[in-house]
């Protein structure tokens, strides 16, 4: 957590990029809220809401439930209740929402 | 196996609260790239989040992959399966029959490792359930083994339910929760203790039977499974004594207790042999340097660590097995003070023992122990007293000793007594005396740390107490005007309780020392509250007492003599509160002598002081004293008043620090004269005067001018004694 808040510093706009910074902030801000599922670097699974979330994609999941890897046949499947869990930038592997959730989100998986 | 962990929920709501979408039908779609990319767009340090989400919050999470928060990594990089007790049966990977007896051994000492790391504070998940054999004893096959894993957990059991009833531990003493693991509650008592013996027979037959003859060429392997055999056999023998010993402490009946004793007692002869034969258990495996826990068949670590909850320490380091012997003759030796207390009868008997006890610092068990044995379901006294009657006890013996001048005693006992209105309003007192003399009993049941904290808090009870003291002695005293006049009756109630708020008093200041919390610059304005203040007025209580008790002596005698012929028998009475008072005394001179000390180590700038930005000396001080204000007598004493009592401008000429210096010196002998003095003199004693020794040398060299000029702090070395250092003067 010590990354987030240190550089919780006042925010410094730049005009220029103030109409794709927007664009990107709602794109976020439309996922707040949602479920999401992120894995991490170690193969385990985080399911929880997406909360918040800053420039270098630390996240913060409230009612996270972490879910083991595949392969590991002990517990399988039953998820561990972790609460609120900030899982660093660098260790998400990937992101996932459910469908509908983006429904009401443009510009996410419209794309793909 | 009910497998559930208890996590608290979350105040803001964040916490848990599983949501129903979480199963697999949900259509997950990844978004992996544009998410990061719309990241990258916001600002250095924003934090993008839901209005009802914010900094505050966010604190709160905890952090994945950080190995001191994220209990969920370690199972996760070990690079081997973590079996359940189930799954390593199926797997093969444990034996649940035929267990070679080096097996065995192995087995049950790393269990006994376990049972201590859990009692030193651990969880149990932790601890004991990483043996995968306790979790379902009734899976094995082996009668040794299963007789032993339904005793561990008996045992366990047992001393959960000791700890919890006494509540005396705080959760750095004591991980209470059992994570819904079964206890072998489906056995009784008297069952396990039955199959043990039964075990305890078979073995000692092979014993037996593998026993050298004379004259017979002694095969080695013979001898060694007779080695083994034996070791195995007091093994078992040892779990036995031990549950036995903790299930006779759940009866009611005093006379368990000293059956308790006995079994100890026996289960501690044991100790020898089970040390001496540690090594033919089997070892741990593998190598623990790659970070790894060492594994033992039977035993998976990391079997629980999907119950802890999210922040949890990483894993409990298990005590060796050569430590474990030792810790459980220490146990032993507690457990069997602790059956001591039945000899002590009276209140102030029972307040020193249990603060002699607890001044060794004994274990969460040990201490919840004697709580349970002097108060059982915390009403009666052993079980059979009410805790009423014995503060009457108590009243009664201290009133008859301390307060008998003008024999008004007599006359409350007496007559008052009888007189029913006076006795209603004693009966109604020591009422509510019951539950802050309870409370301060239990108070000595905490680790020494936590006692102080409430000590300081227990001061606000007695000053409620003596208030209503104060008030049935005024009651007393006009009750006893109108039956004879010329009597006047003492303030005893009050001041009974004013000996017992002195007491409390200093132990708070006192316990400062032994934890460690005063700074050097400190030290004089607490050993001049204790000195000037506190013990002055424990020794007036004291000696006053004292003197009018052998003044009573004379009267009876006196009046002995006269009623009868025959000469009484003269025999020297003991004078049960001198001790009291040569030990006050001594004490007092002891922090006299540091009092003097430090004012004048700080006249040479030897005392290095803080610089106060923030705070003064006088906060500091109203700190250090702020559980005093809630006491009416003795009235506190403000910063300001100390400041004036103090100062040495009133000396005329005002010392200098080589006057001090030998003043210093002169109270140090006069405590070593004191305690020379002392007939019998206990470990106490000695301790003090390994202090006050080499403390009239230092002050006498310092007083004389050496190593005036040194910059070198002076070192305080409280090794011989907790309260008193020796000066060191480098």
């Amino acid at each position: 957590m010590a990354t987030m808040i240190e550089e919780n510093g006042p925010s410094t706009h730049v005009q220029s990029e103030v109409s794709s910074s927007s664009h990107a902030r709602q794109k976020l801000e439309g996922l707040l809220n949602k479920n999401m599922r992120i894995r991490m670097t170690d193969g385990r699974t985080l399911v929880g809401l997406f909360l918040c979330t800053d420039r270098d994609c630390n996240v913060i999941l409230g009612s996270a439930q972490e879910f083991l890897k595949s392969t590991d046949t002990f517990s399988q499947g039953e998820p561990r209740v972790l609460g609120l869990a900030m899982i660093p930038g660098h260790h998400v592997v990937s992101i996932e929402v459910e469908a509908d959730s983006l429904e009401d989100t443009q510009g996410f998986g419209a794309t793909h | 196996m009910v497998m559930k962990s208890a996590v608290e929920d979350d105040d803001a709501g964040w916490g848990l609260g599983i949501p129903e979408k979480m199963k697999n039908n949900a259509n997950w779609v990844d978004i992996t790239h544009e998410f990061k990319g719309a990241c990258k767009e916001l600002n250095l340090g924003e934090l993008l989040h839901d209005k009802l989400f914010g900094l505050f919050e966010a604190m709160s999470a905890i952090e994945m992959m950080d190995p001191k928060m994220d209990a969920g990594m370690i199972g996760n990089q070990v690079n081997r399966k973590v079996l359940n007790f189930e799954q390593a049966i199926k797997e093969g990977a444990i034996k649940v029959k035929d267990l070679s007896l080096p097996e065995l051994i192995g087995i049950i000492d790393t269990c006994f490792c376990c049972l201590i790391t859990w009692l030193e504070g651990h969880s149990l998940a932790q601890t004991v359930f990483t043996c995968l054999y306790v979790h379902n004893p009734d899976l094995i096959e082996e009668p040794a083994l299963k007789s032993f894993a339904l005793g561990i957990l008996k045992v366990c059991d047992i001393a959960r339910e000791k700890v919890n009833k006494a509540a005396v531990f705080e959760e750095e003493d004591f991980q209470a929760m059992t994570y819904g693991f079964k206890m072998a509650n489906n056995v009784t008592d008297l069952r396990v203790t039955g199959m043990l013996k039964d075990v305890e027979d078979e073995l000692q037959r092979k014993v037996k039977s593998t026993r050298s003859r004379q004259g017979e060429q002694r095969n080695p392997e013979v001898e060694l499974e007779h080695q083994q055999c034996l070791a195995l056999f007091n093994r078992i023998k040892f779990t036995r004594l031990l549950l036995t010993a903790l299930i006779t402490f759940t009866k009611k009946e005093t006379s368990s207790v000293c059956e308790a004793q006995k079994l100890v007692a026996q289960a501690a002869d044991l100790l020898s042999a089970i040390h001496s034969s540690i090594q033919h258990g089997i070892q741990s495996q593998n190598d623990t340097t790659k970070g790894d826990h060492p594994i033992m068949m039977g035993f998976e670590p990391l079997v629980n660590q999907r119950l802890l909850p999210p922040t949890f320490p990483r894993y409990a380091k298990i005590i060796k097995r050569e430590d474990m012997v030792a810790y459980f003759g220490k146990l032993i030796e507690r457990i069997k003070t602790v059956c001591d207390v039945i000899n002590t009868t009276n209140l102030h008997g029972i307040l020193d023992f249990f603060c002699e006890f607890s001044e060794q610092s004994p274990c969460v068990l040990s201490r919840s122990l004697l709580q349970t044995t002097f108060l059982i379901d915390n009403k009666k006294v052993f079980g059979t007293h009410l805790m009423q009657d014995m503060i009457k006890d108590a009243l009664r013996y201290f009133v008859t000793l301390f307060w008998t001048v003008c024999a008004d005693v007599i006359c409350i006992l007496c007559c008052l007594f009888n007189n029913h209105q006076a006795k209603d309003y004693i009966d109604s007192f020591v009422t509510h005396c019951s539950r802050p003399f309870c409370s301060l009993i239990q108070i000595h049941g905490h680790n020494r740390a936590r006692q102080r904290d409430k000590l300081g808090h227990i001061l606000e009870e007695f000053a409620t107490l003596q208030d209503e003291a104060e008030k049935v002695d005024a009651a007393l005293h006009s009750l006893l005007m109108k039956l004879e006049p010329q009597r006047q009756h003492l303030a005893c109630l009050g001041t009974w309780i004013l000996y017992h708020n002195l007491r409390i008093m200093i132990q708070y200041l006192l316990s400062g020392f032994e934890l460690e919390l005063y700074s050097m610059h400190e030290y004089y304005y607490i050993y001049w509250y204790l000195s000037e203040f506190l013990y002055a007025w424990l020794m007036s209580t004291l000696s006053r007492a004292d003197s009018s008790q052998m003044a009573e002596e004379r009267i009876l005698e006196e009046q002995l003599k006269g009623r009868s012929s025959k000469k009484t028998k003269k025999k020297k009475k003991v004078r049960p509160l001198s001790k009291e008072i040569t030990m006050s005394q001594a004490y007092q001179n002891m922090c006299a002598g540091m009092y003097k000390t430090m004012v004048a180590l700080d006249m040479d700038g030897k005392v290095r002081k803080p610089q106060f930005e923030l705070d003064s000396e006088q906060v500091r001080y109203e700190h250090r004293f702020a559980p005093f204000n809630s006491v009416v007598t003795p009235p506190p004493v403000h910063y300001i008043q100390f400041k004036e009592m103090s100062d040495l401008k009133k000396y005329n000429p005002p010392p200098g620090s080589a006057d001090l210096y030998m003043a210093a010196s002169k109270h140090f002998q006069q405590a070593k004269l004191i305690l020379e003095n002392v007939p019998s003199p206990d470990p106490e004693v000695n301790r003090i005067l390994k202090v006050a020794k080499p403390n009239i040398v230092v002050m006498k060299l310092l007083a004389g001018g050496h190593k005036k000029e040194t910059k070198v702090l002076p070192e305080f070395d409280f090794s011989a004694h907790k309260y008193f250092p020796v000066v060191k003067i480098i």
